[in-house]
């Protein structure tokens, strides 16, 4: 299996848990094994694939942004790296769902939240907490 | 023993969890251990899966996913026969220590096995400085992992509340106590030898169907499967015997394991003086 053909594979996957998402007010426990654990699984399961067999072989490491870049040279390493985007961000977006479910926030304020995750992962995490800190600040400040 | 035997053929769903609950309860490390040596196979087959590169002909990743298989099923192995053991046993000081020390020595094997795949460097065998330092260490934690079986031996040879029959109690103390020696003396072989191919082409390409053997000269591991596996065969014999012949006739079963001896002592003899086992299968 090439690289090209994996990345068509873990996008349409994660497309699959973030749509569970999207119906999480019909379906939470569907959606949270889905988007919550399985999905994720599976992409952790591909990623630690990827590392075990390409890491030795790829030049650079974590300790300076050039050779962080280095390490992206390696198609299959930078695929690694997206593939912990994907698994990382809905494992965030599947959290902010589940919790807002369980805090009784309105589902129209958590598709926003929900947007942003799944296309700049760390804002749609940051918007979620601005959200419950408004709503309930102590709680947001005690399990955030 | 026979009971539950029976019982698992009836409700095989059933039989089977309880099977399962029952080795989880007595022995949890060992089968903690076994179920996430089997859960690391799905990544090191995806691993295998996208991998091209090649190590003594055969894929990179083949040791790892064959080393984790075989000792989920030893240490899982174990398990089973760990409701056998003295109940104290569990709360002694010196079990938890020794159990924990061959937990700590199977992952040891296992990380070092899948990181030299990842590196593409040999496991065993590595003759660079480091990799002889390991290697001598390697060593020493599959003497700790494979006395395990012994350690289980003699605990159920001294517990004389098992409940078994004689015959049963025998064969599981003969089955786990034979595969210490038997391996000692085969695998050992195997590392002073540095190699386990005698006559034939070193490579793994064209072996026996999933163990690898070589067909075209002597194998070591042939002898080292078979030593390691009488704690199955040995044992299965016993539950044979017992079910047909009844819990007190200890002759058949211990002419068993006598001649399970002479086909480990077989298979060695056969693979030093450079032939394949059973060429036949092809």
């Amino acid at each position: 299996m090439d690289a090209d053909t994996l990345f068509q594979i873990a996008s349409t996957t994660v497309l699959a848990g973030w749509a569970s998402l999207l119906i999480s007010p019909f379906a939470p426990t569907i959606s949270d094994r889905v988007a919550g654990i399985g999905v994720p699984a599976l992409l952790s399961i591909a990623y630690a694939g990827l590392v075990m067999a390409f890491w030795s072989g790829a030049k650079g490491g974590f300790d300076s942004l050039d050779n962080v870049a280095l390490l992206f040279q390696t198609p299959q390493i930078l695929l690694a790296g997206w593939i912990h985007y994907l698994a990382f961000d809905l494992f965030v977006g599947a959290w902010i769902a589940r919790t807002a479910r369980q805090a009784g926030t309105g589902f129209w304020l958590v598709v926003p939240c929900l947007v942003l995750t799944f296309l700049f992962g760390p804002v749609g995490f940051f918007a979620f907490l601005s959200i419950r800190a408004v709503k309930a600040p102590a709680s947001a400040l005690a399990t955030a | 023993m026979s009971a539950l035997a029976i019982s698992s053929a009836r409700q095989p769903g059933a039989g089977l969890r309880d099977l399962l609950a029952q080795m989880r309860e007595s022995e949890p490390r060992f089968f903690a251990l076994g179920l996430l040596l089997l859960i690391a196979m799905v990544p090191t087959a995806f691993a295998m899966s996208i991998d091209q590169r090649i190590f003594l002909d055969v894929n990179v990743w083949d040791k790892p996913l064959k080393f984790e298989f075989a000792l989920a099923i030893y240490i899982l192995t174990l398990t089973f026969f760990a409701r056998w053991l003295a109940p104290e046993l569990a709360g002694r000081r010196w079990y938890r220590v020794y159990s924990g020390t061959v937990v700590a020595a199977i992952v040891a094997e296992m990380v070092w096995i899948a990181g030299a795949a990842g590196m593409a460097i040999p496991s065993h065998f590595n003759e660079t400085p480091l990799g002889v330092v390991i290697y001598g260490f390697m060593g020493a934690s599959a003497v700790l992992l494979t006395s395990a079986s012994a350690v289980y031996a003699v605990q159920i040879a001294r517990n004389s509340q098992t409940g078994l029959s004689p015959v049963l109690r025998e064969s599981f103390v003969l089955g786990l106590g034979l595969v210490l020696p038997l391996t000692l003396i085969t695998a050992g072989t195997m590392s002073s030898m540095g190699g386990h191919w005698i006559g034939g082409s070193p490579s793994d390409a064209g072996g026996l169907a999933l163990l690898g053997w070589a067909r075209d000269g002597g194998d070591l591991r042939v002898a080292h499967f078979f030593a390691t596996h009488s704690l199955h065969v040995i044992p299965v014999v016993g539950l044979l015997s017992a079910g047909l012949l009844g819990g007190d006739r200890m002759g058949p079963m211990r002419l068993s394991a006598a001649l399970y001896v002479l086909l480990v002592t077989y298979a060695f003899v056969q693979a030093l003086s450079g032939h394949p086992f059973l060429p036949m299968l092809g």
